[in-house]
């Protein structure tokens, strides 16, 4: 038999779960705007019908629906678009930090423009072939120390800014660093939460949504591979359970989170610059290798950024950065580490550039003759004794102090002679990979091999040319890719808040459903209630 | 598909800043000239561009290095005409004198004005040109003649003067003084300032007849040789300086035409790029003007 208040409770219960309905809507509707919520929505399961089968139950016709109950409340979501979206975001932003780090590496070489290192070197040669026209004149000496003092400060100007730069980079890498462990400690601290609360049958929603923001986050510093593992307990099989976060090292997993605990990424011979223990700026020397490990006992796993002169340290804004900053790619024949990356070629690169400069313009000087007797195999440029630093530390020599020392002759006591300006004024184009270079109005000859320089093709000029286009090629390819990987981030999101976001539209359509559901529920209500009024008071009264 | 109004919202304004960005691209170049900024814009372009400055700075380098060879020709020219005059009078002189019906002194006469003259001619030997000597081949610095009262001294400096008027073409601009004036006591007719000398000395000295006069006729002649055919070699290099300005000039038009093509914008197609961009920004605007604003919320009561 049918209990007297079945009807009540039937509707009580379907007043009950519209009600939660709303309220669900009301929490979408609220967090519409809220960056990473993904919609949520109520699962409508039919409680248990009446009578359950059983050997003494009532026999009546059929089972009767005793109505209706939220089953679960969960997140419309799909996961494999959260695998594609941090696959994208993590080449967007590798892809970000190079075309930045290419991007004010241009800003300082200012070139093609009319302030650049080429056209100073132009301006000197242009110096010198006035000189060459006018030997003699105190004033077009002059103009050549100056014009040199001017290529010498462009040399100064443009490693030291780089350097300046380098070492931005160098904190940002730090910087990187430091979000890296903090995400994984957040992830590993939600990871704790959701472990204590999926055990007793309840989806921690919210905290998902949480954990795969900071998850998408953290995607865009490394690349990291996402592992589930189920809480246990009563949990929900739509429980979603702890995330274990590794990044691959060739075959190797390295963990980042495990459940609730969590490591540290560090550089082994880096510095601490926060006074937490863990080194997060990369040491000056360029990067070996990274450790990943708890922050007591920093060091358990090293993963090394570069294997066979290839970099396998997985992609992301971090592997960016440090390729900007300089890595360490094998030794040279003297056993010294090879720094390499974005920064530290050019920097190597100019160093060459002010090393073969100098050394070159000496020689050809070397061979010609001042105003004065004496004045003989007088160096241009001092500073240049080693390649390292060179455009750092290059200057002109105290000799030139006194101008008649400048030797625009190829021959003594000749002051009208200015054929070794035009050997000077041609430097600049001289082929490096000759085995002699001669020159005119003298019978000597520059031996390059002699001079060991580092660069040994082209010219000084297209050497430096080449280095432009470089970076050029560079930037252009580091901002394609940006840009596609954006477009394809963009996508990929798009079809993500198709499935999650929250459109107004539907809830308010939900509202109204579940609205006139809890409205037509309550008139229900009346229904039963008059149907008793009728049973209690209208019935038996016969006669009275 | 679903969408959502956030959805909506954000391609708006991602269709808002990429055409920003496009505008403001064109506004770069509008006002900068240039059509790129950076190497990154076009590497190829950039480049191109640092080598076609460094040649444009050459061309025009040469340039400024024929003036200076003009200056060299046209004053040693101008010097070696003056210097022929100077001789043709000597010439007259030596002919008159070598009329023996001229008394002593009348000789003796003649004989100081062929010394004026010869005061004369070193002067323009000396001819200083800004601060340099233009006939003592690459010794600018000192005088190549020296006349201490009567004794003479030249330089034997034969340097050429160099410069260099195009890519690896080196012109010589100086006259060798030691072919016009010289000092050469050793031969008669080899020493410009030697025969003037011993012509004046000859001319004071009474015991000389007008035939031993009449024999300078032929050395002066000679000098004026060697002052004719030197100011036709300077004319013939002055007209070769010519021609290969003419063809500087002409690179350097080219030099320019190939920088501004490769790197100057072409104004009529950014400004009709801009125009585009700019009706389609305005479309995106009004789009998203009308798109946004309505929701059901705002349909139902």
């Amino acid at each position: 038999m049918l209990s007297t208040f079945h009807g009540l409770e039937v509707v009580k219960r379907g007043m009950m779960t519209q009600q939660a309905a709303l309220y669900v809507t009301g929490h979408n509707v609220a967090n519409a705007n809220t960056p990473g919520y993904t919609r949520q929505r109520v699962n409508f399961v039919t409680t248990e019908p009446f009578p359950a089968p059983a050997l003494n139950r009532p026999q009546i016709p059929g089972q009767m629906g005793t109505g209706v109950t939220a089953g679960s409340i969960e997140r419309v979501r799909e996961y494999f678009l959260d695998i594609q979206y941090r696959e994208e975001n993590n080449k967007l932003g590798y892809w970000e930090a190079r075309a930045d780090a290419v991007s004010k590496m241009e800003d300082i070489m200012n070139e093609p423009s009319d302030n650049g290192l080429a056209k100073t070197m132009d301006q000197f040669w242009q110096a010198l072939q006035d000189l060459s026209t006018n030997p003699e004149n105190e004033g077009a000496r002059s103009v050549v120390r100056q014009r040199g003092l001017a290529v010498v400060e462009t040399f100064h100007y443009l490693a030291n800014s780089l350097s300046q730069i380098q070492t931005d980079i160098g904190t940002q890498v730090g910087v990187t660093v430091t979000q890296i462990n903090s995400l994984a400690k957040q992830i590993s601290e939600i990871n704790q939460q959701i472990a204590s609360v999926e055990p007793n049958g309840y989806l921690p929603n919210d905290l998902y949504d949480e954990r795969d923001r900071l998850v998408d986050e953290l995607s865009k510093l490394v690349n990291v591979q996402v592992e589930k593992v189920p809480s246990g307990g009563n949990a929900l099989a739509t429980a979603e359970g702890a995330y274990n976060i590794y990044f691959m090292n060739g075959n190797t997993k390295i963990y980042l989170v495990q459940g609730g605990n969590f490591q540290s990424i560090s550089f082994p011979n880096g510095q601490d610059v926060d006074g937490d223990g863990i080194k997060e700026m990369p040491p000056a020397t360029g990067v070996t290798e990274l450790q990943v490990g708890s922050t007591s006992q920093v060091g358990s796993t090293s993963v090394s950024f570069t294997s066979n002169n290839q970099v396998t340290f997985p992609m992301g804004k971090l592997r960016g950065l440090i390729e900007a900053y300089g890595y360490v790619n094998g030794q040279d024949s003297n056993g010294q580490p090879i720094v390499t990356g974005i920064y530290p070629d050019m920097l190597n690169n100019l160093d060459k550039l002010a090393y073969t400069f100098g050394t070159l313009f000496n020689e050809v000087h070397k061979q010609g003759y001042g105003l004065k007797d004496n004045s003989h195999g007088v160096a241009f440029f001092d500073g240049i004794g080693q390649v390292t630093d060179a455009a750092k530390t290059i200057r002109l020599s105290d000799d030139i102090n006194d101008l008649a020392n400048i030797a625009a002759s190829t021959e003594q006591k000749q002051s009208g002679n200015g054929n070794n300006a035009i050997n000077l004024a041609n430097v600049g184009g001289m082929l490096l990979s000759a085995d002699t270079i001669s020159l005119i109005g003298t019978t000597n000859t520059i031996q390059i091999s002699s001079l060991h320089l580092p660069l040994t093709s082209g010219t000084i000029q297209t050497n430096y040319q080449g280095w432009i286009g470089k970076i050029g090629v560079d930037g252009e390819q580091a901002n394609r890719m940006k840009n596609n990987s954006d477009v394809l981030l963009q996508s990929v999101d798009e079809r993500r808040q198709s499935v999650s976001s929250v459109s107004l539209d539907e809830e308010m359509m939900n509202m109204i459903k579940f609205q006139h559901a809890y409205n037509a529920a309550a008139r229900q209500i009346t229904v039963v209630d008059e149907m008793l009024d009728k049973i209690i008071n209208g019935m038996g009264i016969v006669g009275r | 598909m679903r969408v959502t109004q956030n959805m909506l919202a954000n391609n708006m304004l991602k269709h808002l800043s990429t055409s920003y960005a496009n505008l403001g691209k064109y506004q770069e170049q509008l006002s900068t000239g240039k059509k790129i900024n950076r190497p990154s814009d076009d590497p190829v372009v950039a480049m191109k561009g640092i080598a076609y400055r460094t040649n444009l700075t050459e061309v025009e380098q040469f340039k400024r290095n024929f003036s200076e060879a003009y200056n060299w020709v046209e004053n040693s020219d101008a010097a070696l005409d003056k210097a022929t005059q100077a001789l043709q009078r000597i010439r007259e002189l030596v002919v008159q004198a070598s009329n023996d019906t001229y008394e002593e002194t009348q000789r003796q006469a003649i004989s100081q004005e062929i010394k004026q003259l010869t005061e004369q001619l070193v002067t323009i030997a000396n001819t200083k040109v800004g601060d340099k000597y233009i006939f003592n081949g690459t010794n600018t610095l000192e005088p190549p003649v020296q006349m201490n009262g009567t004794s003479i001294t030249t330089s034997d400096n034969t340097g050429e003067v160099k410069i260099e008027l195009a890519k690896g073409i080196y012109i010589g601009v100086n006259v060798d003084p030691t072919k016009v004036f010289h000092y050469d006591a050793s031969q008669k007719g080899k020493g410009l300032f030697s025969d003037l000398q011993s012509l004046a000395n000859d001319l004071d000295n009474p015991a000389k007849t007008g035939k031993d006069i009449n024999e300078y006729l032929g050395y002066i002649d000679q000098h004026i040789n060697n002052l004719l055919s030197a100011r036709a070699e300077l004319g013939a290099r002055m007209n070769r300086i010519e021609l290969m300005e003419d063809r500087i000039d002409s690179q350097q038009v080219i030099a320019e035409k190939m920088l501004s093509d490769n790197e100057d914008v072409d104004m009529e197609k950014v400004i009709t790029d801009l125009k585009t961009q700019e009706s389609v920004h305005r479309a995106a605007l009004a789009v998203g003007a009308r798109i946004i604003q309505p929701t059901l919320v705002d349909f139902l009561r």
